[in-house]
């Protein structure tokens, strides 16, 4: 018996299309690469290893709120306007941060103020899930609502002030460390590994991708979308819940301004792409995106470079990315 | 020919009047509830402020979000469009030039905002969202550059004209200014939204933009018209802005983002049609302002104030596409 | 004697006022295939998403393996071991044909996925059931339609399926992957499992089929062996009529040449194309899916660039880089895909008509409505578009008037040329004639019109001539009367080219 299907019959089309992916691809490695390279030369001090566990430690908040994203892209596809987002996660962050901090202050110690903090990521996540999967609203519209109220009560709880926290958990996840590694970097070591697992070698994270990648294929292969979505808002929010601890920790108080956060966070899960083989968002992407960001920040610091740029080469970054995908996805 | 009548949903059209009227009733509820439990909320002086320092920027910025909202797009960075146009206006200024030249000069940097959102949607084919996502992270840096960092420009009271300052202050017939730019605005969105074969297009692009493509008609060229058009008309509010207070203070254009995408919405909610309209969406920025307004003077702070806008908002929202669903 | 593998009875089916299936019956022996066929809004591909999960059925009884389900979600009938091949090749893109496989039955070790195993796994049941050597590491979007199939069907087997349904399963693929995939069908049939096909394609249904289901309007008219009764007995029980109420009769005169394209090439869809279109004529276009046929369409509407040749509108050649130019030159089409591309379903019967002639209804740049309402008004009565009045959405219209909708739209500029891209895809029987008067009206006025549909029935009766595409090249011209629809299935599927087909026709 012959084989049904000798070969594609559009290989050409296919042949063009997974070059320039792999044009993207090794591009964006060979661009980290030079940069990386380029600071080593230019930029005194960048290779130490002070100053390369400082980037890491900065790339850790960024990092996992971007693990949040990547999740909901996962589960929601990445046409963000039509897809799903979740512009609420850097706000959820900051009202969890507020929410831990006040309870702190209150007095209630660790094992109530940490668990407070992730259920109430958790619970701006479903606020979110319910608004998209019950309620059908475009998630754009939905978790910027969310996102309005999110930043709302967090001034309401700290009045638009400084909190400062002190705990041991604080000063360890701050200040300790093990195997010369400190805990801020353990977490997102830790954090990374546990998301890797859960997107790219479970089941669940199997079958999410499958609803983002394809919402009807998915359904009609018994997969119930619905709670998939959930389950990514809420898994961003919970990201979101523990992001705030280790806010709290980097900055000894919950801070006005979390939410300014969206941004970066939005680049690195976008400019994630970019490193998988998929173009599509991956953990492992997000990781590298998160490094290449902080390592860019970082950089530019050394070099004297004024951090006013720090937004427009962000922004840039994503319009590039985002164009070079479209025109890898459409050629 | 018309003999036979299909079915008609009645019974979804019958719900859907119910819930304009509801919206609106809701409306003239909370008015009345404001103007009852809040001191001072009918009085002249605070409907003045009301109506010049909630409305008229907002509302000008809205009217431009809904051109862009009705053609299936959206503007993150209208925020740009204004503190751009803002900036160079006051820049201008400061160095002496004249009014005019000033205005001329504000409006076309926030052009050139649109330009650039027009090339990235259309040629390089990135989504609206993502392109004025880009543009709204740049823009921030070209401010923080222009202003090393984002110090505020103040304009002393000899920079400021004084023919110039009067028009502002009073404007004609004892109507302010920007009064009557926003209505200016508003009759000229109106006409091309709802009167004009170019707002045909747009909505038409909105509801189904392969169906216009399909159609022969130029898909690129109008839906950079209506980026333009939009970064254009969010140059007119900096100018605005910047005139009234005065000075540019870096990214306060940023205010106004979500609440122009929020009132752009509930006013998509309270069309008939369940489209961006011009009606709807000032009717959508009334009920925003009354509600800041209200909640300020009936003791709420600024940050309740915020989390009973988003509740609003989402409420709206799920209304509305509550409908949309029953609908199809 | 076992109890059927699937038995449906008395299947009811609204979609709001529209009676879809109305006490429909299907029952499917394990061990054979089983066909299912019936016109286009018969009621098939409702039943068979009844049977899925995907429609709830408004009432009847669902038995599998003599097991009455009540509440039929997708992942209740696979757990039935009740598998699916929809048309629409419903795989995720950026999956891999091994996690494809897998999905919803993956392997595990503890709580890790065994992608490892999974690629193996994958690998062995493609190459014992296929004969297929196919890294199982490669992504969906790169693997071509016939491939695609095979994945879902591997996909099926994985699982232990015991009922196997195959909607249109050879659309896309060429005679000789219609074959291997036939020769695995009765495999998988003698190994005792139930399959259930459904095809346009009468000469496959009596090849492949043990029994036949036939639908019309929504109910079973019966339970047939196609060997017995031949295809013409099943083709009267679709359609209950004479074929010439059907088809509207029409006076033929052709007027000028307007429409010429020579010797046109847009790689990889066709080469060397060329055709010419009379006044008042019907031009029949046509070939299997993936064979060119649609593209040469698109070039003419400016959608596809040709890399050489020209196209010339009454003798004078055309710059035509997109729809812009061509809609300007007097061309319209009525797209396959009626609701993304056809009509905007959210916006008015006066918005979709008007929406290619506003330039004509305007002064200024400002619509006049009171032109605008006297040529939506005057359309909608001249065509018997079926509306409440001409500010109803286009949405709650049915499909035929949503279809008279777009022509309404093109008829309202003054198109000349009209392409016609399956404009009968999902109307009922009632609207395809209406459709087809409304051709003839059209061809009697003096315009022009390309006709393409994988209905080859259709082509043979409405077409005064028709042009066979096979693999991007033009292989037959054909007048009307000088062939039938199995002989232009033939030459479709490459009987006049360097393949020799196996006899597809038994009738």
């Amino acid at each position: 018996m012959t084989a049904i299907a000798d070969g594609p019959p559009r290989a050409g089309a296919h042949r063009g299309r997974n070059i320039s992916k792999l044009v993207i691809r090794l591009g964006a490695f060979v661009g980290f690469a030079l940069i990386v390279i380029y600071f080593a030369f230019t930029a005194r001090g960048f290779t130490t290893p002070y100053n390369l566990t400082n980037i890491v430690e900065q790339s850790t908040i960024l990092g996992i709120l971007a693990y949040g994203m990547t999740l909901v892209f996962a589960g929601t596809g990445t046409d963000v306007q039509r897809g799903g987002i979740d512009l609420s996660i850097a706000a959820n962050a900051g009202l969890c941060a507020a929410v831990y901090a006040v309870l702190m202050r209150a007095g209630y110690g660790g094992y109530v103020a940490v668990p407070a903090a992730l259920v109430t990521g958790m619970a701006v996540g479903a606020l979110n899930g319910f608004a998209v999967v019950a309620l059908r609203i475009m998630p754009l519209l939905a978790t910027l609502a969310v996102m309005n109220i999110a930043e709302g009560l967090e001034l309401t709880l700290t009045e638009n002030t400084v909190v400062a926290v002190n705990s041991p958990l604080i000063d360890t996840l701050a200040f300790g460390r093990f195997l010369g590694i400190s805990t801020l970097s353990w977490v997102f070591v830790i954090v990374s590994l546990a998301l890797i697992w859960i997107a790219h070698y479970s089941r669940t994270g199997l079958r999410l991708y499958a609803v983002g990648g394809h919402a009807e294929a998915a359904r009609a292969a018994g997969v119930r979308n619905g709670s998939y979505v959930y389950g990514a808002y809420i898994g961003a929010g919970l990201l979101a819940g523990l992001t705030s601890i280790l806010i709290v920790a980097r900055l000894s108080s919950s801070t006005p301004g979390t939410g300014q956060m969206l941004l970066p966070v939005l680049a690195a899960a976008l400019l994630g792409t970019v490193f998988s083989r998929r173009l599509i968002p991956t953990i492992g992407g997000t990781l590298l995106a998160a490094l290449f960001i902080g390592t860019l920040a970082n950089g530019f610091q050394l070099l004297g470079i004024s951090s006013y740029w720090v937004s427009g080469v962000q922004g840039a970054l994503i319009l590039v990315v985002v164009a070079a995908t479209s025109f890898a996805k459409n050629s | 020919m018309t003999d036979t009548t299909p079915p008609t949903p009645s019974r979804n059209l019958s719900f859907e009047a119910l819930s304009n009227y509801a919206v609106i009733a809701a409306f003239v509820l909370i008015v009345v509830f404001f103007a009852i439990f809040a001191d001072g909320f009918l009085s002249g002086e605070n409907l003045m402020n009301l109506v010049l320092n909630k409305v008229v920027i907002l509302a000008i910025v809205a009217l431009g979000m809904t051109l862009v909202i009705a053609a299936g797009g959206i503007d993150l960075s209208v925020g740009v469009s204004v503190d751009l146009s803002s900036m160079i206006f006051i820049m201008m200024i400061a160095a002496g030039m004249s009014g005019v030249f000033a205005v001329a000069g504000g409006l076309a940097a926030a052009i050139c905002v649109g330009i650039v959102n027009a090339i990235l949607i259309n040629r390089l084919k990135i989504n609206p969202f993502l392109a004025t996502l880009g543009v709204l992270f740049i823009g921030e840096t070209v401010q923080r550059v222009s202003t090393q960092g984002g110090v505020p420009i103040y304009l002393t009271r000899g920079e400021y004209s004084a023919p110039f300052d009067a028009i502002v202050r009073t404007g004609l017939f004892g109507v302010p200014t920007p009064v009557i730019v926003l209505i200016v605005a508003a009759l000229a969105v109106y006409i091309a939204l709802h009167r004009s074969v170019f707002g045909r297009y747009v909505s038409a692009l909105g509801a189904a933009p392969d169906v216009v493509r399909y159609s022969g008609i130029r898909v690129p060229l109008h839906m950079s018209m209506v980026f333009i058009a939009c970064a254009a008309i969010s140059g007119v509010a900096g100018i605005l802005l910047s005139s009234t207070v005065r000075s540019y203070v870096p990214f306060s254009g940023d205010a106004f983002l979500l609440d122009a995408i929020g009132a752009t919405f509930i006013g998509t909610a309270i069309s008939a049609e369940r489209r961006p309209s011009v009606f709807g969406t000032l009717l959508g920025v009334l009920l925003l302002a009354v509600m800041r307004n209200g909640l300020l003077l009936i003791g709420w702070n600024f940050f309740w104030q915020q989390v009973g806008i988003g509740v609003l908002v989402f409420l709206v929202l799920g209304v509305s596409f509550g409908l949309r669903r029953r609908n199809d | 004697m076992t109890a059927p593998a699937i038995e449906m009875r008395d299947i009811d089916k609204h979609f709001g006022p529209v009676h879809a299936l109305d006490k429909a019956d299907l029952v499917v022996a394990p061990g054979t295939v089983h066909g299912l066929v019936g016109q286009n809004g018969a009621g098939k591909s409702t039943i068979i998403k009844v049977l899925a999960g995907i429609y709830r059925r408004t009432g009847g009884t669902v038995r599998v393996f003599g097991e009455q389900i009540e509440q039929i979600t997708p992942a209740v009938i696979e757990a039935k071991g009740v598998h699916f091949i929809h048309q629409d090749r419903l795989l995720v893109p950026s999956a891999t044909v091994a996690e494809s496989v897998f999905l919803r039955n993956e392997p595990r070790v503890g709580p890790f996925l065994e992608h490892r195993t999974m690629r193996r796994r994958a690998q062995e049941l493609l190459k014992t059931h296929f004969n297929l050597d196919l890294d199982p590491g490669t992504l969906v979007q790169d693997l071509s339609t016939a491939q695609q199939k095979i994945v879902q069907i591997t996909r099926a087997l994985a699982n232990d399926a015991r009922v196997l349904v195959l909607d249109e399963p050879t659309a896309a693929l060429v005679k000789k992957e219609v074959d291997n995939l036939f020769e695995v069908l009765r495999r998988l049939r003698d190994d005792g499992l139930a399959i259930i096909f459904i095809s346009h394609y009468m000469s496959e249904i009596s090849e492949i089929c043990d029994t036949v289901t036939v639908l019309r309007n929504g109910t079973d008219v019966g339970v047939v062996d196609p060997r017995e009764v031949g295809i013409q007995r099943i083709v009267d029980m679709m359609t209950n009529r004479d074929t010439s109420e059907m088809y509207p009769p029409r006076d033929v005169t052709h007027g000028e040449v307007v429409l010429e394209m020579r010797d046109a090439t847009a790689e990889p869809h066709f080469r060397n194309v060329s055709l010419t279109l009379r006044e008042g004529e019907i031009l029949g276009l046509t070939g299997l899916l993936g064979s060119g046929d649609k593209e040469v369409m698109n070039a003419l509407f400016g959608q596809i660039p040709l890399d050489s040749g020209e196209i010339l509108l009454r003798g004078k050649p055309l710059r035509m880089r997109s729809p812009v130019d061509a809609v300007g030159q007097g061309f319209a089409k009525i797209p396959e895909d009626r609701r993304a591309h056809g009509v905007a379903t959210a916006l008015s019967v006066r918005e979709n008509i008007s929406l290619a002639s506003l330039l004509s209804m305007s002064k200024r740049g400002l619509v006049s409505r009171k032109d605008e309402a006297r040529v939506v008004d005057d359309l909608i009565a001249d065509l018997g578009i079926k509306t409440p009045g001409r500010d109803q959405l286009v949405k709650n219209l049915s499909g035929g008037n949503q279809q008279k909708v777009v022509v309404a739209k093109w008829l309202s500029c003054e198109s000349e040329v009209y392409l016609m891209d399956e404009p009968t895809v999902a109307v009922d029987v009632g609207a395809k004639i209406e459709i087809f008067t409304l051709m003839n009206r059209l061809a009697a006025e003096g315009k022009s019109m390309i006709f393409l549909s994988s209905d080859l029935e259709e082509i043979v009766e409405m077409c005064d001539r028709t042009l066979v595409i096979y693999r991007g090249e033009l292989i037959g011209e054909y007048a009307k009367g000088d062939i039938d629809a199995d002989r232009l299935l033939a030459a479709a599927s490459g009987a006049a080219s360097d393949e020799t087909p196996k006899e597809r026709s038994t009738a």
